[in-house]
Formats: structure tokens, sequence, C-alpha cells
């Protein structure tokens, strides 16, 4: 890419228009504090900061007299590291002093794309953070090089100073900012720095969240704390689909604290998101609510979903599977050269639905009225809520405040509208009370939009010992589709699914259909290997192109970055070393190709009295350009650590509509003396920009785990998860 | 309702509150300190833990009617002005990922180290247990304790 960017487009990706006069008022005035709303004189959320005093440079940037730098995180940070991410890229072409470079958690900026997902949001900012540094640095030099009457030429910066060449003398940023109006026309071109020159990125520096997180203070939405504000939960329907009859409050109503029990009436969000009819509790305190919650009697009509039997469900997938019925989603070469084939090899695997089990549950705070309304919580997609909101309630979107929280985890679940909306629907019930609506653990895990359950049926033929076409058929419980992401070199490849409708609605989940899809393809391309008798490195590597590809996605497939990853796991791994007994490495390899990324696994595990022990992991990953290999690191290692949770304690189970599991105890999770020794590996890259990283692990690793078992013991597994880790 | 006399952080508090509240809602949403976290209400995950008369224990499954005199130490009451050692290391050794089980994870370190100074990894690992974490920092919050532990010594 290159490394000049229009400026139209940069200030169009500001959000901000072409007129000169608007960015003359939008850039650079000293601001002094926000408007408050007069619903509710609370001061705006800025993560203890204010903005007396200080020059705000377009949306992203606001430099105080003091030198302390602000930038505006518009990417939801839950845990990936994508608030400090940018402010390493921001503050490397700005040449800030680190210790001054403080994050703000800003509200949702009308025309800006926020959505966090894909491990896309780096990658996407990468130019406009940058662009944002070098033209404050840029902005900073011309004010400093007219104070001292000398060409900007003459001037360079370092560490919140611009710094005269020859006499050293120096002015610091915070006071030049006054004085900065900005012209479109004089400002001229904006150079980024050439990564050379980076002093941040590529290197390992501290993520600036974690005092916060330490000291107790990072500022979750659940911890929001108001004047006059309520604590809510509510008891929504068992089943996806059923309705609210009627219901008693009278036992409820008489515990202590508790104010008042409002109904909530379901909603269809979009196609794939509705929000359950509910009961809601209001109390003074969330405790309160709790208990007097379990006094509520209530009356549902269910509705049909709670007839559905997960045997017969699966009964009707694994049928639909050999029916000639299905979608298209992806061919090259012949559909019937199948059918020419000497032999076939044919393995079908089932990947089951997973829960998200965010640490912080889904909550938030809302206080509505029908001409305005805030709302505070974590979301991954400020922009859809605030859209939804309009949409189902009607508040004009310049009218809602919406206050966006980092999260103790999204994984995909804190895409969907529904808590924030949840939230306001309760206020608006009580007659617009500031309320706190909390989801409890079993709440949140029997209400979850889980990962839909995904079955791959995979096909191979062979003509003259060399394998020439490839089949996929996939099952998936309504959500999403498949990706279809068949990277190796067969030249007939056919790729279709089904989509079937199971008892609840689905989610995104962490690498979404990435771990399906590669848990069938990389255990299938293992298993044909073993049956034609060769070596599982070797037989991927020679069905491995090189060069650039289309493949099935917008972003065209890099074998070579693909094959790094996989040479470099191998090799870190001593991938193919001998082993004792009951002992065994699997290797796999896979694409995530909405971020562009590429991992590879190795997996050692040991087997004794079919308990499934994972000893070891290398991780490879090839993610371009590292901001940080430090937050790299931290990704891959969460993401190993995430499909190990997956293989052995994943899933879910549901009784006439309603999810079996209920907290910690039943939907276990990873815990600290279950971990394997996990290496990262992160390849050298010549890629000139960021990719994804946050998703590029767990693909990976349900194959290595599995294709290690099967060296280990013979055995193959096809379907997740194990019996916690029994055999 | 029933009046209860804490004490927090070494500061009292006195309180209104039913006999059944868990201390963890005392702290959160009647005293005002939030940095010690919900996380499952069942003892299963120890987002909520906190220190009681030095011992490390589940605030969501403990009423605040068996507190009494006991004094509660919480994520906010570690920092004295300066870091505590874990907290440093956590910082140092950059534990956390979305942070929200770290309290519970330091209040659990913490307690541990006061107790045994130089833990082996299978020590810290058996201690350690009961906190949860759904970002997978397990590998670094083993890290940070030994490098603690060797600056505690």
């Amino acid at each position: 890419m290159s490394p000049m960017i229009k400026r139209r487009k940069f200030l169009q990706q500001l959000g901000i228009g072409s007129s000169g006069l608007i960015i003359g008022i939008s850039l650079l005035e000293s601001c002094t504090s926000d408007v408050r709303s007069g619903v509710s004189p609370i001061p705006e959320f800025m993560n203890g900061f204010d903005v007396d005093g200080a020059s705000q440079i377009g949306e992203y940037i606001q430099i105080k007299p003091d030198g302390n730098i602000f930038v505006n995180i518009v990417k939801h940070e839950m845990g990936q590291g994508v608030a400090s991410g940018m402010l390493g890229i921001i503050a490397d072409e700005l040449d800030a002093d680190w210790s001054k470079v403080n994050l703000i958690y800003t509200p949702p900026i009308t025309g800006l794309d926020n959505w966090a997902g894909g491990s896309t949001s780096t990658l996407k900012q990468w130019d406009i953070m940058r662009n944002a540094g070098a033209l404050v640095r840029k902005l900073l030099v011309n004010q400093a090089a007219a104070i001292w009457n000398i060409s900007s030429d003459e001037c360079y910066t370092e560490s919140n100073h611009v710094i005269q060449k020859g006499t050293g003398e120096k002015i610091e940023y915070g006071q030049l900012v006054e004085g900065i109006r900005y012209d479109e026309e004089t400002v001229g071109e904006v150079k980024l720095k050439d990564p050379k020159d980076f002093k941040f990125i590529g290197q390992s520096f501290q993520n600036n969240t974690i005092p916060d997180m330490v000291l107790g203070r990072h500022p979750y939405a659940i911890d929001v704390q108001l004047p006059n504000m309520k604590y809510a939960v509510i008891e929504r329907v068992p089943v996806w689909g059923g309705k609210l009859i009627d219901f008693d409050a009278t036992e409820a109503l008489k515990m202590p604290g508790v104010e008042k029990v409002v109904p909530i009436e379901g909603l269809v969000v979009d196609s794939n998101s509705h929000i359950r009819p509910g009961v809601a509790v209001i109390a003074n305190n969330t405790w309160a609510a709790l208990e007097a919650r379990k006094l509520l009697k209530i009356n549902w009509k269910l509705g049909g979903k709670r007839h559905i039997v997960h045997e017969n469900f699966l009964d009707e997938a694994y049928r639909l599977l050999n029916t000639p019925e299905g979608e298209h989603s992806h061919s090259e070469g012949e559909r019937s050269a199948m059918q020419e084939a000497d032999s076939t090899i044919t393995h079908t695997y089932e990947f089951p639905y997973q829960h998200h089990a965010c640490m912080e549950p889904l909550n938030a705070t809302a206080m509505f009225d029908e001409h305005t309304c805030e709302v505070w919580v974590g979301t991954q997609a400020a922009n859809y809520m605030i859209r939804n909101i309009t949409k189902h309630f009607g508040v004009p979107e310049d009218q809602i405040k919406l206050h966006c929280h980092p999260s103790g985890g999204g994984f995909g679940l804190r895409y969907w509208a529904s808590h924030g909306m949840e939230a306001l629907m309760v206020s608006k019930a009580a007659g617009g009370d500031l309320v706190k609506m909390m989801y409890s653990r079993e709440d949140d895990i029997k209400f979850d939009f889980p990962n839909p359950l995904q079955i791959c049926k995979h096909t191979v033929g062979l003509k003259n010992n060399a394998l020439d076409s490839w089949h996929i058929k996939s099952i998936i419980d309504n959500w999403g589709g498949l990706l279809a992401w068949m990277i190796y070199d067969i030249p007939n490849k056919y790729a279709e699914q089904i989509q079937v409708d199971g008892f609840t609605q689905m989610s995104a989940w962490r690498s979404v259909m990435a771990n399906a899809e590669s848990f069938a393809t990389e255990c299938f391309i293992d298993e044909v290997a073993t049956e034609v008798g060769k070596d599982p490195l070797k037989f991927r590597l020679e069905y491995l192109k090189t060069g650039i590809h289309e493949l099935n996605h917008k972003f065209p497939f890099n074998y070579d970055r693909m094959r790094h990853a996989l040479e470099l796991a191998a090799e870190k791994s001593s991938y193919g070393k001998v082993l004792g007994k009951n002992t065994g490495q699997g290797i796999a390899l896979f694409p995530y190709m909405h971020g562009n990324g590429y991992g590879a696994a190795v997996a050692e595990v040991s087997v004794h009295q079919n308990e499934v022990k994972v000893t070891k992991i290398d991780i490879a990953i090839e993610c371009g350009l590292v901001v940080n290999p430090d937050f790299v690191k931290k990704q891959m290692e969460g993401g190993v650590i995430w499909a190990l949770t997956a293989l052995f304690y994943g899933g879910t189970e549901y009784k006439n509509g309603v999810v079996a599991r209920s907290n910690f105890h039943d939907n276990k999770l990873l815990r600290i003396n279950e971990v394997p020794q996990i290496e990262v590996h992160i390849c050298e890259s010549t890629e000139t920009q960021p990719w994804g990283v946050g998703e590029i692990a767990p693909p990976v690793i349900y194959p290595a785990v599995c294709n290690a078992i099967f060296a280990a013991t013979g055995k193959r597994i096809r379907k997740l998860p194990l019996n916690g880790a029994l055999l | 309702m029933a009046k209860y006399n804490i004490s927090v952080n070494e500061n009292r508090f006195e309180i209104d509150a039913t006999p059944s509240t868990p201390l963890l809602w005392v702290l959160r949403d009647i005293v005002g300190l939030t940095g010690t976290k919900y996380g499952c209400g069942i003892g299963q995950c120890g987002a909520c833990t906190v220190h009681m008369d030095g011992e490390s224990i589940r605030s969501c499954s403990i009423p605040i009617s068996d507190i009494n005199s006991a004094n509660i130490r919480t994520i906010e009451g570690l920092a004295n002005g300066y870091l505590h050692p874990v907290q440093q290391s956590w910082i140092d050794e950059q534990v956390p990922q979305c942070g929200y089980c770290q309290a519970g994870q330091i209040m659990s370190a913490v307690a541990l180290l006061e107790k045994n100074t130089n833990p082996t990894e299978e020590e810290i690992k058996s201690n350690m247990a009961g906190n949860l974490c759904r970002c997978g920092t397990y590998p670094r919050i083993i890290k940070a304790i030994k490098a603690a532990a060797s600056k505690i010594k």
C-alpha cells in the first residue's frame, strides 16, 4: 500500500466533509467542556481526563497544553490490545513521548467504521492512524518553525518536542497547541515515516490499559456507577421464539430493595437477532434483583423450538449430508471429476455448538426517553447498536448518547445490540429510570447465541495416485456459511452447504466457521496422507502452491506466507522427531482470511489410560507487519487456550429448547493447571502493513491436537468435544 | 435488612443490607468498590476473590452476616502509595488481556505468596486453579507469580 494517502480520502475516512470551512471548524479548535445533555447531568466519561484547554485534531487526537496526548479509540477494546496498538501507531508517527500518550474510549463517531471483529481492527486503522499522527506532527513542526521564523525543513521531532537542527533549541508539543490553526491549503503534503525509523511499531511497548486493570479501575460497563441508578435482571422466556403470557410479581415485590417489576416485550432486531420477551425486576442493588427474580411466577407460551431433540436434529443433519441437495459455495475445475476417480476417501467431522462465556457477563446501563436516550455499554459494533435503537425505539441517532466501555471479553457475542437495547427497554418500561441491566452467569450461558454446529463431509478422489478432486459438503446451523478456504492444490474442487434451523439463534464466535472447517480439513488431509502412505507434513507441502492465488475471499491467498508459517511451526517443534510410547505430534495449518493472517501449529500429546494430556503447542503466525510482537504473542497464547477449552469442554446440550448448562461447573473452561507449554513463533514478513492476529490460533489447534492423538494412539477423532480429556 | 459495620481496606463502613447479601454485592453496589468482579456467583471462577483477615475468600459465596469484624482487603486496598510487588509483576509481564478476571487472580496470588514465599510451579498451579481466565493469560500468571516471589524474597 502506498505510504501516501490522498487528502480527500483521508478526510472522508475521518468523517469530515471536503469543504474548507467545515475542516477549519472541526479541526484544531480549543475544546471547551462538552455540552452536557439536559437529561442527565453526568460528566462525560473519559477515562478520568477532561478536555478543558485541549486542542482537538480531527476525531482522533487531542493535545493538552501540558503536552499530554489523548487518542480516541474508535475500535472496541476487549482484551485484544487494539487500544494500545492504536496508541503505538499514532505515537510513532507523532514522535510522542510514550509516557504522555493516553487513550479515551470515545463515543461512536458518525461515519466511522467502529465494528471490531474478523481480526480486522488494526489492519483497517493502520493507514488512518498513521496519517492522523503524521498530520499532527506536521502541524506542530509548522507551528514551531513559524515561531522560530525558520523553514520546517530545519526542524525535526523527538519525544514530544520539535527541535531545531543545529542549535538543538526545542519546544514541547503542549506549548505549541494553542497557536495552531489548520489550513488545508498551507499544510501541504503529509509524509509517513519510513518503517526503518519506527520507534514503537515493531517493539514490545507496554499496554496502556494494564495499570488500570491491576489497580481494579479499568472501566468495564458492568462497573458503571451513577447517581440514582437502579439494578435490573430479566427473567427471559426459556425457549427461543416463545412468548410471555402473564406474570405475578406479588412475592418478588415484597423483597426489600425491590422497586418495580415490569414486562419486556420480545423484539426482532433483525433476521439474525431477536430479543426475548421477559419480566424485569428492578431494585436498588443487584442481589435483591437476583433473589426477587426467583420469586416471580410467570406463564409462558414456550413455542415450537421446545420440541427439537438434538439426537433427531443430528440424524436429520447427517441424512441431509448424503442427499443431493446443497447450496453451492465454491468450485474450481469440474464437479464431475470426482466420478472419474480411481478411488475416493471420505470422512465426516462434527464441530459442536460453542459458548462465549466472556468473563464479564453481558450488561448495559441505560436511561430511556423517547426524545433522547443514553447507554453505557461494551459493544463490538456501536454504530449497529445506535441504528437499531433508532429503528426500533424511534430515538433519532443524534439524540442517542452511547458511552463505549472496554469489555471483559467480546469474542463475537458483544457484536449484537441486544444487551444495550434490553437495558433501554427495561428503563422505558420502568418509566425512564436509569437502570443497570446485568445478565447473571446463568443468563449469559442459557441465552448465549452460540457458535453454530457445523458438520463437514470431505471427499477426495485419487487419480493416478494423485489428489484430483476434492468435495466438501457442510451442514451448518443457520448463521454465517461455509467459508470453503480450500487451499490445497487439487484441480477439481466443489463446496456446498445446507443451512439448518436449530434450537436458538447463532452468533459469531472467535474464529467463526474457521474453527469447524480447519478441524475438518486438517484432520482430513492428515487422514488422507496416512491412507496413501505419506508423511503428513511432506504431503501438505506437496499440495501447497507458491505465489498468490484467488481464494474464496476478498483477500487473495498468499501461499508463500502460508508455507512460511507451516515451515516455522515444523522447524521449531522439530516435527517428526522420535517420541516415546503413547506420545505423538500432530501438525495443522489454516489461513484466517477475514484478517488475511496465516497460522500453523504442532501439538504434542501424551496419552495414558485413555486420558489425553497436551504437553506442548508450537504455533506460528504470519501476520504481516508486526505492530507489537508481545501483543501478538498474547493473542496467540490466548487463542491456543481458547481452542483447548473448546476441544475438551466445548459443545452444549439442550432439552425442550433450554440450554442445560448454566455456569462454570458444567460449562467448563480450561484451568491454569491444564495448560501445556506454549511457544509462539512470529514469521518475519515482507508485508508492509499489519494483518489479522486475534483469530489465527484457534482453528489450527483442534486438528493439530487430534492429529497428535492419532500419532500417539492410532485413533482418529472426528467429533468434538473430547469427553473431558478421555478418549 | 440489618445494619452492618465492616472494615474494608482499613476503612470502616456502616451499611444496610439483607443478611444473605454476599459480600461481593455489598462491596460493589453499597460500598462502591467495583474492582472486585462478579463472574459466576457460585465460587467457581474466582473473579470475586478478596482477603478476609489475610485469607483468600470468594466474596460471592460469603453473606455479609458472616463478616463481622474481619478485615476485608480488596484489589483497591493492595497498593499502598506504591504498587504491590504482585501488581508490578503483572505489569512487567504484561499479564492481562481483557483484565476482568485479573483482580481476582492478583488477590489469589498475593494470598499465596503471603503464605508461601517461594512456591513451585506445581504449587502455583494448584493454588491458582480456582481462578478462571477466558482470554488465556495463564502462562503469564505463572511467570508473574514467580517473578513477584523472587522480588518479595
